[in-house]
């Protein structure tokens, strides 16, 4: 069977062409809307505590070097060639799935003097980067594995740094308690340093022998070749190697509460609820409009109400996790504002429960979304997020369809989505000493 | 700029007026003005203020999404939509165009913008960036904090930001750039008839600015503050003394400029790799210039395990290693894909073009300078802009090393 004009024509300007066969998927998105050529690999494997660190050395070890360009230099001197090529390799995650990403945006030759052929170009370099890496009598060299497992602890060491990030993670590893979900993508310093050259490299080769390996392409290009060059540099995934399956996180607390303390100069308070409602779900469009209205935009009713009526905070905001089916509520507040900011972000989530939601607050968060739906089009990068998305998760609409879906949602709905949303952990960051009379409100 | 096929339709607009303007001449009334720190950035966002509610609603209603940022030299408005673009124009003119600033609002102003500022305060990055300016400048006001200090906000009136607004918010002092699949001529039309019908097609009496002068030397060689980090954090910059440098000059010493950093300290050379090798940067050290008419200066920096090493070697090789012919031209094809891909991001490329308008360079003069730039060009724009006297050093350090 072949993988191209499978799948049943769509009209959507946001559809791939493609299709995936033992367990390789090639899908592309051919347009001479953009001046670049996007190019995006992913390996996918489930993230677990024991694996965790050691897969997400595999990226960094394949940026040190490949057979024909050996070490990070010559490497960046053919991107430099290739007019400025940008090349990531990188370790993400998606639900508890960890992804295994390789990704090659550069400019399209038609608007470069002289006109070269980037794409034939980039397509070669991807997967000769992917395939073939530099390694010294059968493993990665030694001194490249040891600096990754450096620069790798330094960037665990390093979330602390970034106080909002820290505050959301540490949210999430507690409403996870030991679940794959909450934990880092790049794993626990701790197992980083246990990693040896040849265990790297005996993970690399099981990666990317059987894990099911995405290709995407974006930008004026012909599907056909890509096609051709994926196939003929990948062996088929064993059988049986299909998409992970994705399951429902239910919750395990019901408002707990954690404090931590730290030299800050503002208090970070992380609310996670459970929803009920995952992408692929009937219920999904209802809850994105649930949490639009809560939080997704500057007229939604923590802004106007935590920061416009109120004056606590620069921000505060509700998001949905569509893979997980949890929202996060994050604003950065006052310390001794614990108990009052709380008490209106309560409020607003209670006024959802109870249909307190106005004729504007549906139009103008349908219209926000609409919006930002439409021009989901006019980046490469969302375009390929789009589509991953749904192929990990096996559905989820595209804009064409989700728009209507979420211009029928009605007061109703949300109300009837609101009592599936359930408060699993509040998690406060403040300042030293700041900390212990932090009390959750009665609900 | 037409870009058929593009959904977005992105505008901003934006006043010559940043957070560097703190002192000048209001050309109403002629008379000398001095203003609290931060106040640009405080009129951002109280522009957003009308006796009728929040302008965002106005946005939201037509599914417009609306933004504002303030920086040293520049204030920016802008939206982003799908349709309605001519309805939007509207708003986004008469958002910029129709203060309103009450006592009530103002004050209400202080306790978000104070949170925003300490957000600030808690970020490592920013921190050692704005450390950084401090170190180079001794009195230019680009060495303060663009959204000013807790305590200069609380002095903030309506009076005042009114002074601030009838100076720097007048049409000969601002520029409306529009991108999208559109029809210039029509957006043209469009604006000229509304900026008529408010009276706005006179152009004011020049505006002038007040700037300390600036001593070549930088104010410290060495600043360092301690932080909850996991690693130390460093920015190494060089000063790079200006004097009314704008238009081609400007264009010319910034591409100039790039292309050197790009070949001394660019992932392709061998110093990056040895640094990186030795464990002294992360993947995402790198160096860049930033120009403008009163004041120009080089950065880099990013988290390292040892600040002092990492100086001392900088300061030893950037000053030695060989800049070869083929690296700059491999460099110049490398800062072409840059500017290529620029043009699939309206956020990106209107934010370019606003910064070289006001500096007096077109965006299209960007690929002749780029062609023009030779290997004796980069060779000497080291030897003058690599100066030891010019360098200063801003240090993050944790708690407890």
């Amino acid at each position: 069977m072949r993988g191209l004009g499978q799948d049943k024509p769509n009209h959507d300007p946001n559809a791939f062409v493609g299709a995936t066969e033992q367990g390789i998927g090639v899908y592309t998105h051919a347009t001479d809307r953009f001046k670049t050529i996007s190019l995006h690999a992913v390996w996918i494997t489930p993230l677990a505590e024991d694996t965790a660190s050691v897969t997400a050395l595999v990226p960094s070890l394949l940026r040190r070097g490949a057979r024909r360009w050996p070490d990070w230099r010559s490497m960046e001197m053919r991107l430099e060639e290739l007019y400025g090529a940008a090349f990531r390799a990188a370790v993400e995650k998606v639900g508890d799935q960890q992804l295994v990403s390789c990704h090659l945006e550069m400019p399209d030759g038609r608007f470069l003097p002289g006109h070269p052929d980037t794409l034939a170009a980039g397509i070669e370099f991807l997967n000769h980067v992917m395939s073939e890496p530099h390694l010294v009598e059968g493993t990665f060299p030694p001194e490249a594995v040891a600096q990754e497992q450096e620069t790798m602890t330094r960037r665990i060491q390093g979330i602390i740094n970034d106080k909002a990030q820290y505050a959301t993670l540490r949210l999430m590893q507690v409403m996870a308690e030991g679940r794959p979900f909450g934990l880092s993508r790049y794993g626990r310093v701790e197992d980083v340093a246990t990693v040896t050259p040849l265990a790297v490299t005996e993970r690399y080769w099981e990666v990317s022998r059987q894990a099911p390996l995405l290709f995407f392409g974006v930008g004026a290009l012909d599907g056909e070749a890509l096609e051709r060059a994926v196939r003929a540099t990948w062996q088929p995934r064993p059988a049986g190697v299909g998409m992970p399956p994705m399951a429902p996180v239910p919750g395990l607390h019901q408002r707990n509460l954690v404090v931590d303390e730290q030299e800050v100069n503002q208090g970070k308070l992380n609310l996670g609820y459970t929803t009920g409602a995952r992408l692929p779900d009937a219920d999904y469009p209802a809850l994105m409009m649930y949490a639009g209205i809560l939080g997704g935009f500057s007229h939604s009713k923590l802004f106007v109400n935590v920061r416009e009526k109120a004056s606590l905070a620069y921000y505060a905001y509700a998001r949905v996790d569509g893979v997980l089916g949890l929202m996060h509520i994050g604003a950065g507040i006052e310390f001794k504002d614990f108990s009052e900011a709380m008490r209106i972000t309560e409020q607003q989530v209670a006024d959802m429960a109870a249909g307190r939601i106005t004729e504007q607050e549906m139009d103008f968060t349908r219209r926000g979304y609409v919006t930002s739906l439409k021009t989901t089009e006019d980046s490469p990068g969302s375009l390929i997020g789009l589509q991953m998305q749904r192929l990990l998760m096996g559905g989820g609409l595209l804009p064409a369809d989700l728009i209507p879906a979420l211009e029928r949602v009605t007061v109703e709905d949300i109300r009837r989505v609101a009592e599936g949303v359930s408060l699993d952990t509040v998690y406060f960051l403040t300042a030293k000493g700041e900390g212990h009379d932090v009390r959750l409100p009665v609900s | 700029m037409p870009r058929p096929g593009q959904r977005r339709t992105y505008a901003t607009f934006a006043t010559y007026y940043g957070s560097i303007d703190s002192h000048f001449r209001v050309p109403t009334t002629g008379a000398d003005l001095e203003v609290p720190d931060g106040i640009a950035h405080f009129l951002e966002h109280k522009m957003f203020a009308k006796p009728e509610g929040d302008v965002m609603d106005q946005f939201a209603a037509l599914g417009a999404s609306t933004n504002a940022y303030t920086e040293y030299l520049t204030t920016s408005y802008l939206f982003s939509t799908t349709d309605r673009v001519a309805e939007c124009l509207t708003i986004l003119m008469d958002l910029v165009q129709r203060p309103h600033f009450t006592e009530e609002n103002v004050q209400k102003e202080q306790g978000i913008i104070e949170q925003e500022l300490r957000m600030y305060l808690d970020m490592p990055g920013d921190r050692v960036h704005s450390n950084l300016m401090r170190a180079l400048y001794q009195k230019h006001p680009v060495r303060l904090d663009i959204g000013g200090s807790v305590a200069s906000i609380r002095t903030i009136t309506p009076d005042v930001l009114y002074r601030c607004y009838e100076t720097f918010y007048h049409p000969s002092n601002m520029l409306l750039f529009v991108v999208g699949d559109l029809d210039p001529q029509q957006v043209i039309d469009q604006i000229a008839e509304a900026q008529w019908d408010k009276g706005l097609t006179e152009s004011q009496a020049e505006i002038v600015r007040y700037l300390p002068d600036e001593p070549d030397p930088v104010a410290e060689a060495w600043v360092e503050q301690v932080m909850p980090v996991s690693l130390p954090l460093v920015s190494i910059g060089y000063k790079d003394p200006v004097s009314r440098l704008e238009g081609q000059d400007l264009l010319t010493r910034e591409v100039v400029s790039d292309v050197m950093w790009g070949v001394l300290l660019g992932k392709a050379s061998p110093l990056w790799s040895r640094l990186y090798e030795e464990g002294l940067i992360n993947d995402r050290f790198g160096a860049h210039y930033t120009a403008a008419t009163t004041y120009a200066y080089s950065s880099m920096g990013g988290e390292t395990p040892h600040p002092e090493r990492l100086a001392e070697v900088l300061a030893e090789e950037l000053a030695r290693v060989a800049i070869t012919a083929e690296d700059v031209e491999r460099q110049k094809k490398s800062q072409w894909g840059g500017f290529a891909t620029l043009f699939n991001s309206p956020g990106d490329l209107a934010y370019q073009y606003n910064a070289w308008h006001f500096r007096g360079v077109d965006l299209f003069q960007f690929s002749d300078a780029l062609a023009s730039v030779s290997h004796k060009d980069v060779e000497a724009r080291r030897d003058e802009h690599l100066q030891p006297v010019h360098r200063a050093i801003s240090v993050i350090r944790p708690e407890s090393s």
